[in-house]
């Protein structure tokens, strides 16, 4: 009776993203692209079964639901080895393959049509598990499908199963590129509100923060998205570890995030993650201590997530886990945290007591790597709400010309009013505004404020 | 001398001495005298100046001496410790005014009187009353180890023991000897006294006699007395006593000259007399081991009086008959001539006088002979027939010794060997008994058995054979490899380099049998991972499948189900790799963790009744009586004893404990997680709650983070690093223990203090819980409700419809649940429970912190400091500790009464009330 999850993937990004972290699974438990266990690695002590179940040939397949609205990456994956990976039933193309045209309206509303057809295979699988505990939805907020249909999936999902976690990868636009979808911030915001309402937690991969990451740190000249994929699975099956190799603390996803998110609508977590290295680099000879792992954790260079610095206002940890991999002297952790501690590396808030958590785990046998400690950061800062207020913005700028809102008028969730652009706006207006108020040593009354 | 042993002395001391345990327990002594312990050998110098010293001071100097010199032929063991011992206090004025103060209130109590301090010591040790004699040795153990001058393994019970078997009857059944051997007076070969009849005629009065005639008169006198008869003109007397030295008479009118010299001679014959009696009494053993009887000299004494053959004795004693024959002897040729006779019979004769006299058996006759012979060095000759002699005694020792060391078999019909048995335990209950000392106590060492010169490796060879003892208990045959005879010799180094190669091997065999044929490791890691919960999906999965039944009462609970609730969730967890998994067991005890540690913990101390008292408490939660218990087959019963797992227990309970309060907490967390769709001002009731729930969170899982990686997780890694590189499984023990015992101590089991405040914030995390899932309860009945009626207007409508309306729908429940929630919690009711929580809460914690602190500096456990980071890591807790430790100051600073006002008046932080209208 594992605490099963399972793994939804929407849209060409959030299948992207989902093909590698099921490749990058497979090879850390030792399974071939056909799902059958590796010779060496039947004698494993992992947790298959959280991500994977057994078919009755010995087959390992993902709880994984593969969703598009196009045909073209769904295409790739099953033209690849890892075809046989998945259960085709779980496959699900929408049949007309026109997409969602990058509008989050478009999207919703295919979503509401596909909705007995998308909710059949959830439901299949959600039966087929034990004790699920929760889902992964794997996205983009950008663009048509992972955003649009993503929140519509997100509100039944919501609906459907409220006593069951919802834990998306939300990837958030490259701020720095101008990008091809010009209708990006009405699509962010829209989804932001949904996320804000309806996901339990959100890790935010923010594309920004990632090409920096692998034009910075892995001296890449022109990163492409096979780096930037590559980077977002290691964070996510490091993010996972604890949930696939068992140790004292942190097995299932509840503990993993209940801690983190101390108030509901604060659930946006930042990551980080070190030593990064491709492989045309991996011989980098840097010390791989756990205070050097957890303190360049910290550093912002490491973050998947860029926020410029704002000094005055005071942004702070909410929380911080770390999740370290590899072989680590359990005593090192504290004199870690204590020298963290001493240098005041890392800011906290006022209202509440906060620390950094050190889960330790165990790292796949069947991985080589050069470095004998790594390290995931997942971390509540306020800092996040730049993102917010960034998206706002941009929304406010698009929405004062009233550009490019026809095609959002032509779906039936428009076609009377603009209300929900107000209605979302609002939500996610709130949303930077607890996040300021969080900085504060009054938060917990700040409510008590507002409302009066 | 194990660490209990060294406490009961001491308490037993005090109490003796009529010291309060108030202030400082027998541990702070026990602790002191373990930490002072070294091995003290008394060397003749030092033994010499305290004989010295305590002479000078009492008043019958001679008394003491005579004493002392009776005592040392009776070569009692420990005396020259106990003189040494009493010679230090002569010196100490104040532990003598002390003594001498508790001697005359004792006395008085007694109704006997004392006369004097010094005559007191001086007499103690020979012939005090029972009672003084015994508190005399129970002193002397205290003392002698607070004077850091003892030999580790002194200790008074064994004085005691030696003390009674000196006047108590043995216990070992020695045959009694025979009424015909002193009935029958002629079956010797020493002196038949009066036998002869006085009117010989033959006898010529010697003094009529020229001198030369005397003279050969007198030798072939002597050549009879030589023999054991009596000759006519030198008669013997009867014996004083059994072992009393022969006298003789001598014919008055021998001429004077001729008399001194025979004089001179005849104490070779007296000592002649005296070996041939101590041979006497055992040759029956010839006749007697085919009838497995023996005579009172055992097993050892035999070959001494077999090597001592008449024949032997004659080629010694009478070298000269042909010179006699021809006429040529004379006494001065004679005197000459048996000078070296002389010499060995004046050993031979020593030996056989302190044996008889300290009625020495077994180990104490090998004491004895090695003794003597180490003090005849320089006399070759000498030490050559004691070493002869000692080497013959040795045999049926050190044969025992062999079948011991080589094979880890006790065989010693007479109980004369250094190692005893004690059939009463037995290993199965191991298994079962808390205080089981099998391992302790099945073999032990009986100190006053134990031969000198094996002193120094008596461990080893308790250790060998014990080890070997295991193994074959394991049903394995075990054959030493270099099993060779050893044979004592002079030189020290020969037979215990056997020993130690048999100790080597013993162990070496043993902790390959556990180690590699049972495992001990993978057993030890196995328990790890159900008992340390290093496996955390396992644990999870068991609490997910047993958590109804355990919510029920005890005597509700099947047992059977949750055995099978186990197994499923070892076979379905990552548990199913381990091979041992099925040793697991479910139990299910009738107390908590807490009455359990209080129980432990509070015995010897005046709170002890309050816990004592405690029929099976029907109320007893599932939860709270949940424990795991292992099954362990001998031999890893040695290490996994009942002790040890019920130790594993004790942590298990405190971290399953603490995972559940965790889960709760989380679970409240999922409940109020839909809170995010309410609208602010609904949620503005929750966010005390919730910034409540956060701090248990943290609390709780800081300290299980604390307790599994920073006490548990490095107190394993020390225990594997140094198991890697253990030689005996006494080490095993000792590094098992160790690792245990840490963990107890930083999980702050063992400290009531913390163990209460800790216990207390879990149950007011478990409380809130509770509150809180009531009340999420109610809004999800009214929510349930609402939807049921929303339903039911749309119950016609095609769902496709129905979901079209959900949009609003869901503003309807939406309002309804937090218009609901508003209700709930506006209703001051909510509020107010709430800031009770937290309060409570606070205080609780700010309390733990605070006694942490005072105990980590006290005690120097920085471990325990630790938690202290962990839970105040962004320094949200300080200001609440100063506050509190600035109160405490001002409490010691101003006069008592105005204490139970400050203690109200303490000054709170202003976030923990955190909402107020």
């Amino acid at each position: 009776m594992p605490r099963e999850i399972i793994s939804l993937q929407l849209g060409q990004c959030g299948n992207q993203i989902g093909m590698e972290f099921w490749k990058q699974l497979c090879a850390e438990h030792g399974i071939s692209p056909e799902g059958i266990l590796e010779e060496y690695a039947t004698e494993g002590t992992d947790r298959k079964d959280v991500f994977f179940y057994q078919a009755d040939d010995e087959h390992y397949i993902p709880r994984a639901v593969l969703l598009d609205l196009e045909p073209r990456v769904i295409n790739t994956i099953m033209n690849s080895p890892y075809s046989n990976l998945y259960n085709p039933e779980n496959v699900f193309t929408a049949k007309h393959g026109g997409g969602a045209g990058n509008n989050w309206a478009s999207g919703f509303a295919q979503g509401e049509k596909l909705y007995e057809e998308v909710f059949d295979i959830i439901d299949r699988e959600a039966d087929g598990s034990d004790s699920l505990e929760g889902f992964i939805l794997c996205h983009s907020i950008a663009g048509g499908t992972g955003s649009g249909m993503g929140s519509y999936l997100l509100e039944r999902l919501n609906d459907r199963f409220p006593k069951k976690l919802i834990q998306t990868y939300s990837v958030f636009p490259n701020q720095e590129e101008t990008s091809d979808v010009v209708v990006q911030p009405y699509n962010s915001l829209l989804t932001l509100k949904r996320l804000t309402q309806n996901a339990d937690c959100v890790v935010v991969l923010d594309n920004t923060a990632l090409h920096r990451i692998a034009a910075e740190r892995l001296h890449l000249e022109t990163p492409n998205f096979a780096h930037i994929n590559q980077l977002v699975s290691t964070v996510m099956s490091a993010s996972t570890t604890t949930l696939r190799y068992p140790g004292y603390m942190n097995n299932d996803l509840i503990g993993l995030i209940a801690s983190l998110i101390p108030t509901p609508r604060l659930h946006f977590l930042m990551t980080g993650y070190t030593p990064l290295a491709t492989d045309s680099q991996t011989a980098s000879v840097r010390k791989t201590t756990v205070l050097d792992v957890m303190r360049r954790l910290l550093q912002p260079k490491n973050m998947m997530v860029s926020t410029p610095v704002q000094r005055q206002a005071n942004h702070c940890y909410i929380s911080i886990l770390n999740i370290i991999q590899g072989e680590v002297d359990p005593t090192q952790v504290h004199k870690s945290l204590q020298r963290i501690r001493e240098r005041k590396l890392a800011q906290f808030i006022p209202w509440g007591p906060a620390s950094i958590q050190v889960a330790l785990s165990r790292k796949s046998p069947y991985i080589q790597s050069a470095n004998r400690v790594s390290g995931l950061m997942m971390a509540n800062h306020t800092s996040i709400s730049s993102l917010f207020s960034r998206t706002l913005s941009q929304y406010d700028k698009l929405r004062k010309r009233e550009a490019f809102l026809d095609q959002f008028k032509k779906t039936e969730m428009f076609k009377d009013n603009l209300d929900e652009f107000d209605a979302s706006r609002e939500v996610l207006q709130q949303l930077v505004e607890e996040y300021q108020a969080a900085t504060k040593p009054d938060y917990i009354s700040w409510g008590t404020q507002a409302g009066v | 001398m194990s660490e209990f042993k060294v406490h009961h002395s001491v308490s037993e001391l005090m109490s003796l001495l009529g010291v309060k345990s108030g202030e400082v327990g027998a541990e702070v002594y026990t602790d002191m005298l373990l930490k002072n312990m070294t091995p003290y050998v008394t060397t003749q110098v030092s033994a010499h100046n305290a004989k010295r010293k305590i002479a000078e001071h009492t008043q019958s100097p001679e008394e003491f001496l005579q004493k002392y010199d009776e005592l040392k032929a009776k070569n009692i063991r420990d005396l020259d410790s106990l003189v040494f011992l009493l010679s230090k206090l002569s010196d100490d004025e104040k532990t003598k005014s002390f003594l001498e103060k508790n001697a005359l209130d004792r006395a008085a109590a007694s109704g006997t009187t004392l006369s004097s301090h010094s005559n007191v010591l001086s007499q103690l040790p020979a012939s005090g009353s029972k009672i003084t004699q015994e508190e005399l040795s129970q002193l002397r153990d205290k003392l002698l180890r607070e004077a850091s001058s003892t030999a580790s393994h002194v200790g008074s019970d064994v004085l005691r023991k030696v003390m009674r078997d000196k006047h108590a009857t043995r216990n070992v059944q020695l045959p009694p000897q025979p009424d015909w051997l002193f009935q029958r007076p002629h079956l010797t070969l020493d002196f038949v006294v009066g036998s002869q009849g006085q009117g010989d005629g033959n006898v010529v009065s010697l003094g009529t006699l020229p001198a030369a005639l005397q003279e050969q008169a007198v030798i072939e006198d002597l050549f009879f007395c030589m023999e054991g008869i009596e000759g006519k003109y030198i008669h013997a007397l009867t014996l004083k006593d059994r072992y009393g030295p022969r006298e003789f008479t001598i014919d008055q009118s021998l001429d004077p000259s001729l008399r001194e010299l025979v004089r001179r001679i005849l104490p070779t014959c007296s000592n002649y007399s005296t070996v041939i009696r101590f041979v006497e009494v055992t040759p029956y053993h010839l006749q007697q081991t085919l009838g497995s009887s023996r005579l009172l000299h055992s097993q050892w004494n035999e070959p001494l009086s077999r090597h001592l053959p008449t024949p032997f004795l004659r080629d010694k004693i009478s070298p000269t008959p042909s010179l006699h024959l021809m006429g040529e002897l004379t006494l001065q040729k004679y005197w000459f001539y048996i000078q070296p006779t002389m010499r060995t019979l004046e050993i031979l004769a020593s030996v056989a006088n302190a044996v008889n006299k300290g009625e020495c058996i077994g180990g104490a006759v090998l004491s004895l002979l090695h003794e003597k012979t180490s003090s005849l060095i320089g006399d070759v000759k000498g030490q050559e027939l004691c070493l002869y002699l000692t080497q013959a005694a040795c045999v049926p020792y050190l044969e025992i010794l062999e079948k011991w060391i080589y094979k880890g078999i006790v065989c010693d019909p007479y109980a004369e060997f250094l190692v005893e048995e004690n059939e009463t335990m037995s290993k199965e209950k191991l298994q079962e008994d808390f205080n089981d000392a099998y391992w302790d106590q099945h073999y032990s060492i009986r100190r006053e058995r134990i031969p000198v010169f094996l002193e120094q490796v008596a461990d080893k060879i308790l250790n060998t054979g014990k080890y070997l003892n295991v193994v074959r208990l394991c049903g394995r045959d075990v054959k030493c490899p270099n099993a060779e005879e050893i044979v004592y010799t002079i030189k020290e180094r020969q037979y215990v380099e056997h020993i130690e190669r048999a100790y080597a091997f013993a162990s070496k065999v043993l902790l390959e049998l556990l180690m590699e044929e049972k495992e001990l490791m993978g057993r030890l890691r196995s328990l790890k991972h159900y008992f340390l919960l290093d496996q955390g999906d396992f644990i999870g999965q068991l609490m997910d499948m047993t958590e109804e039944e355990l919510k029920k009462t005890i005597d509700e609970i099947m047992p059977g189900r949750l055995e099978t609730l186990l197994e499923l969730a070892l076979r379905t967890s990552t548990a199913n790799a381990d091979p041992y998994k099925d040793d697991l067991r479910v139990d299910l005890l009738p107390y908590d963790l807490i009455t359990q540690m209080f129980k432990i913990l509070t015995i010897d101390t005046k709170l002890e009744k309050d816990y004592r008292v405690d029929p099976v408490d029907l109320r007893l939660s599932g939860l709270e009586a949940f424990s795991f218990d292992y099954m362990v087959k001998w031999p890893v019963t040695l290490v996994l004893n009942r002790k040890s797992l019920t130790r594993y227990q004790m942590l298990f309970r405190h971290l399953f404990y603490c995972k559940h309060v965790e889960r709760q907490l989380c679970n409240v967390w999922v409940s109020n997680k839909a809170a995010k769709m309410f609208t602010l001002q609904s949620t503005r009731w929750y966010a005390a709650a919730f910034a409540l729930r956060q701090r248990m969170l943290n609390f709780v899982q800081n300290f299980m983070y604390y307790m599994m990686f920073e006490v548990v997780e490095p107190n394993w890694h020390d225990f594997e690093q140094n198991m890697n590189d253990v030689t005996t499984i006494d080490d095993v023990l000792a590094f098992h223990n160790d690792f245990l015992n840490s963990c107890l101590n930083d999980c702050m089991l063992t400290n009531p203090d913390l163990l209460k405040i800790v216990h207390k914030l879990m149950m007011v995390c478990v409380t809130y819980c509770n509150f809180m899932q009531r009340v999420t309860k109610t809004t999800d009945v009214d929510l349930e409700m609402s939807k049921l009626n929303f339903e039911s207007t749309l119950q016609a409508a095609p769902t496709a419809k129905q979901r079209k309306q959900e949009p609003s729908f869901k503003k309807t429940t939406a309002k309804v649940v937090s218009e609901h929630v508003d209700q709930l919690t506006s209703s001051e009711n909510f509020e107010r429970t709430i800031s009770k929580f937290d309060s409570n809460f606070s205080k609780l914690l700010v309390e733990l912190l605070d006694k942490t602190m005072d105990y980590s500096t006290a005690n120097c456990e920085h471990k325990l400091m630790n938690i202290l980071y962990r839970l105040d890591f962004n320094g949200f807790y300080t200001e609440q500790l100063e506050a509190v430790a600035q109160e405490r100051s001002m409490i010691e600073a101003a006069p008592p009464e105005s204490e139970p006002g400050s203690s109200h008046s303490r000054p709170r932080s202003g976030r923990s009330t955190a909402s107020s209208t």
